[in-house]
């Protein structure tokens, strides 16, 4: 890895983020240009920009309310994973009997897919009564089994003398979570923080499900509807694309360098 | 201050028993040093006095009152831990403060205790930085500060040297000698290192797999070992243990050396048995120097100067023979050494049992 050509490595990585970074231009110069997306040749750079886009967008439809309906929802979602899988994870690391079965159960629940657990989910939401409320649509992104795995890892490579000073020191089970293995845990707060978010954010199927009224919809329901409102719209329809990915890219790059520390932590800490 | 007792004490982990029914009274103020080698179950013992781990069966006991069922934080003790156990995103000042914010104590006495033992321990320029940015030594010092500011009933030591370089073990344990001395408190020291055990103790409690094989003073450790194990363990460099008969009234040594025993020996005559020798208790004799006492006369095998005196290994008919001798008075192998036995000295061990007789 070490030998070769710096400037050819460069290159070549240059080359990759390029071909990733080239969709997401084109999506931006469109939202801004209302430019006929089968053009032929393409233009590379943007002709008359403007921003008429975005603003039919926030008042064609009610964005702004969608807009708080996700947001209200993907914060529930990432306090609910932050604490929840904390509190699993940690459970996790001590032993118990038949934790190998719980373990194995847990691990098995990951192969279900979601549409598949969706009536149940949307039977017990009823019987809750939580359908069409903030907390309904929240409700199944609450925990995810992945991130409580990468709370088990981290908090299992903190050195165990640690745990018990604190136990010593006089700490509940509930601070040692909070005042030692969490401020110990930075990267895997950040990974269940972006996870959370990516996950709760995009989320179409289950809000499409639970929700009734225009009101409780999210940002992808509402970017469904908006399809189906216009037609030769393709640069209203990329403006609110953008307005959709630009929270998540913004969540993603505050907490970049602690999620890709989560995220091989595990792997190299075993 | 408080005493320590243990009674029919055993941990078995998992169905296998690493603590055998261990029993130690520990007095007031005493420092009390767990010696053995590695896996001997000296950690579990002072976990479970800790709290740490559950008792499997057997009682422990505080100040008088029976703690099995008591959490750590309710028996009043501090332990200080092998790799120190700072948190690393707390200062030194916070680290020992820590237990103090949740035990109620006032924000000014926490200052002030903590300013205490800070200057007590000489760490008081570092109390603002975090473990990461301390030496070895240093975050020794600080964890060892952490137990201070609490005044426990009892200290709990695991191990708190051996992850610092020899220099500065030896340096650190002068440290721990003077903090004794100035605290008095009730310890429990656990530790593999004999020297450690031998300088820091009141009394040392000698450890074999799961067993307490001896409970003394260092002289009475180091003088009249109770069995060959501790007779081998305790020491350094480690006591001779050579297989030995005793016949007519003498130990006889393998080379046939017959040193002579008082007459309360000589209802063993006959019995197989272990002698053990200490190295730097046989009298290196010059070639031609006369003497009255029985004289082993060996060839060196390997000769180790250390300058303030010499390491010999002799062959004494096939069984090695480990002595200290003067400086420069033994210079190659091959040379022949006379060493003279005092017959208080020579130490007897049933072969079988490895008791002492
Ligand atoms: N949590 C545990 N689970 C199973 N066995 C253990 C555990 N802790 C210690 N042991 C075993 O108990 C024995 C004594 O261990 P320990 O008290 O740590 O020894 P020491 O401190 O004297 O080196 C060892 O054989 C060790 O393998
Ligand atoms: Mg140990």
């Amino acid at each position: 890895m070490r030998r070769g050509f710096p400037w050819a490595r460069h290159a070549v990585l240059v080359l990759v983020s390029a071909v990733m970074l080239l969709p997401f231009y084109w999506v931006l110069k469109t939202a801004i240009t209302d430019e006929n997306i089968y053009a032929y040749p393409p233009r590379l750079t943007p002709l008359d920009p403007h921003l008429f886009n975005f603003v039919d967008v926030w008042y064609l439809i009610p964005f702004p309310r969608y807009l708080l309906n996700s947001v209200i929802v993907s914060a529930l979602a990432v306090a609910g994973n932050v604490v929840l899988n904390a509190l699993a994870g940690y459970a996790l690391t001590r032993h118990f009997p038949a934790k190998r079965l719980v373990l194995l159960l847990l691990l098995s629940c990951m192969l279900i897919p979601f549409q598949a657990t969706i009536i149940p989910a949307y039977l017990i939401s009823a019987r809750l009564g939580v359908l069409n409320t903030h907390l309904g649509l929240a409700l199944p992104l609450l925990s995810t089994i992945v991130c409580i795995f990468i709370y088990k890892a981290s908090f299992e490579a903190v050195p165990k003398s640690l745990i018990d000073a604190a136990r010593i020191d006089g700490l509940s089970e509930w601070r040692i979570i909070a005042t030692v293995l969490l401020p110990l845990s930075k990267p895997a707060i950040a990974t269940n923080v972006i996870l959370a978010f990516i996950w709760s954010w995009n989320s179409f199927m289950w809000p499409l499900i639970i929700t009734r009224d225009a009101e409780m919809q999210t940002l992808p329901l509402g970017l469904a509807r908006f399809l189906s409102y216009l037609e030769d719209t393709t640069g209203a329809l990329y403006a609110f694309v953008v307005m959709v990915l630009l929270p998540g890219i913004l969540v993603f790059l505050m907490a970049q360098k602690e999620f890709i520390r989560g995220l091989t932590s595990g792997a190299t800490k075993g | 201050m408080a005493t320590v007792s243990l009674r029919q004490v055993r941990k078995a982990f998992g169905g296998v028993e690493v603590v055998h029914g261990v029993d130690l009274e520990i007095a007031d103020g005493e420092f009390v040093v767990l010696v053995g080698p590695s896996g001997c179950g000296k950690s579990t013992i002072l976990r479970m006095v800790a709290g740490l781990e559950d008792i499997t069966s057997g009682e422990i006991a505080i100040d008088g009152a029976v703690v099995n069922e008591r959490d750590p934080k309710d028996r009043d003790i501090a332990m200080v831990f092998q790799d120190y156990a700072l948190y690393p995103h707390m200062s030194v000042a916070e680290n020992m403060a820590f237990s103090l914010r949740y035990r109620g104590v006032g924000k000014p006495e926490i200052r002030r205790r903590v300013e205490e033992a800070a200057s007590i321990l000489d760490i008081a320029h570092l109390l603002a930085r975090r473990p990461r940015e301390l030496s070895g030594g240093q975050r020794q010092r600080v964890a060892m500060g952490r137990a201070i500011v609490r005044d426990p009933k009892v200290f709990l030591f695991d191990e708190p040297l051996s992850n610092l370089d020899a220099k500065l073990r030896v340096q650190m344990r002068t440290e721990i000698k003077r903090l004794r001395d100035r605290l008095r408190a009730t310890t429990i020291y656990v530790t593999h290192d004999q020297v450690e055990a031998m300088t820091l103790a009141d009394r040392i409690v000698v450890m074999q797999g799961g067993h307490i094989q001896q409970v003394g003073t260092p002289e009475e450790i180091y003088d009249t070992p109770a069995t060959s194990f501790v007779a081998g363990f305790m020491g350094a460099p480690a006591m001779n243990l050579l297989p030995g008969a005793i016949a007519g009234g003498a130990a006889v040594l393998p080379d046939g050396t017959a040193i002579p025993l008082p007459p309360d020996a000589h209802g063993y005559e006959g019995e197989a048995l272990v002698i053990g020798l200490r190295p730097e208790r046989l009298g290196y004799l010059a070639p031609d120097a006369p003497t009255d006492r029985p004289v082993i006369d060996a060839p060196a095998v390997v000769v180790e100067p250390l300058g303030s005196e010499t390491l010999v290994t002799l062959d004494l008919a096939g069984h090695a023979l480990h002595v200290k001798v003067p400086p420069r008075s033994v210079r190659r192998p091959g040379e022949r050494v006379r060493l003279a036995i005092a017959p208080d000295s020579v130490h007897l061990f049933d072969r079988d049992t490895g008791r002492r007789l």
